[in-house]
């Protein structure tokens, strides 16, 4: 199967990000909830979303270099994001800081992703690659702010229109994995105004790109 | 996005056939495609086997694989939305009353 360079480029990179050290995990850390997320999207008989993996005798590392409530938290995104309300994650933000926990999210929606691509081509999800020791980054933004249409906190100032552009705002380098692999799988950013682009000739038309977007969207019981 | 690209490039999707999952979507190889998304977030591996080769029989490989990543990159984006509490302005939400009924999805938890 012959995987466009740009797409296929964007999944390795991905891939390799996850293994990097983050803004506030080591790249070890975030291996391990990635490979928590990847058990959760292929679980034949799922975890019901008020239950929790960490209760479940022999599901977790037994040397866990991350809590056991973030395996948890990433379960949940990962098999039940439509389930979520704001209490639970004004418990989850509490229990592990608001841009931890952002960046937990951005560690789910990446291995989410890249699995289904995989999944969708009938193609083995390949290894994760080996961790990058080093500390967290602590890279943030010059400034963060509460925002109107997210629960967490973004870079400043807050869009006013659009929540899904500044969800990732206040973790810089998932901002920018997730806008590098949207442009891929679906189209670059400055594109999205055009309602005939197409990527290439004899490609998905804008309408039959939507048809599947909101398609998964509805099934996944995001009403966003 | 289905509604306004649809519109403004001309063709006439039925939203109502797309909700459903069912034939009739009335775009070009959109029954392919929807049979393919609705198996891409399913759990039924014979299934989605079966609608990639469909839609691979009617397309090319190269637009199965466009329809793969546009899948993929919604299975991130949702969860995006969800797990950041992303929510839409009241006025778009009042703008887009008919789309949300066609996908019956008012009363979905995520509607924030």
């Amino acid at each position: 199967m012959h995987v466009r360079a740009d797409l296929a480029e964007a999944h390795r990179e991905a891939w390799e990000h996850l293994a990097k050290p983050g803004s506030w995990w080591t790249g070890e850390q975030r291996l391990e909830v990635a490979k928590t997320v990847l058990d959760a999207l292929s679980d034949s008989e799922p975890i019901p979303p008020w239950g929790s993996i960490s209760a479940v005798e022999g599901r977790l590392p037994a040397s866990s270099s991350v809590p056991a409530f973030a395996h948890d938290v990433a379960y949940r995104i990962a098999r039940h994001a439509g389930t979520l309300t704001e209490d639970w994650y004004v418990k989850a933000s509490e229990e592990l800081g608001p841009l931890p926990y952002v960046e937990l999210v951005g560690v789910v929606t990446t291995v989410a992703a890249v699995s289904s691509f995989y999944r969708n081509t009938g193609v083995e999800v390949p290894e994760f690659p080996a961790p990058v020791s080093g500390e967290p980054t602590g890279d943030v933004p010059e400034e963060t702010t509460d925002a109107e249409l997210n629960w967490v906190p973004v870079a400043a100032p807050a869009d006013q229109t659009s929540a899904v552009v500044q969800a990732y705002s206040a973790v810089p380098g998932e901002f920018a994995n997730l806008w590098r692999m949207s442009s891929a799988q679906y189209m670059p950013a400055e594109e999205m105004v055009d309602p005939t682009w197409q990527r290439r000739e004899g490609g998905l038309t804008r309408p039959q790109t939507e048809l599947v977007a909101s398609r998964v969207a509805q099934l996944r019981e995001c009403f966003f | 996005m289905l509604s306004w690209s649809s519109a403004e490039s001309d063709t006439d999707a039925d939203l109502a056939a797309v909700a459903a999952g069912r034939d009739g979507v009335g775009l070009d190889n959109g029954d392919a495609l929807v049979r393919f998304a609705s198996a891409a977030a399913g759990d039924d591996d014979a299934e989605l086997i079966a609608s990639r080769v469909a839609l691979v029989a009617e397309t090319d490989e190269a637009f199965m694989i466009d329809a793969a990543a546009v899948a993929a990159n919604f299975e991130m984006m949702t969860r995006l939305a969800d797990g950041t509490g992303a929510s839409m302005p009241a006025a778009a939400i009042e703008s887009q009353e008919g789309i949300i009924d066609t996908y019956g999805v008012s009363h979905l938890t995520s509607r924030r």
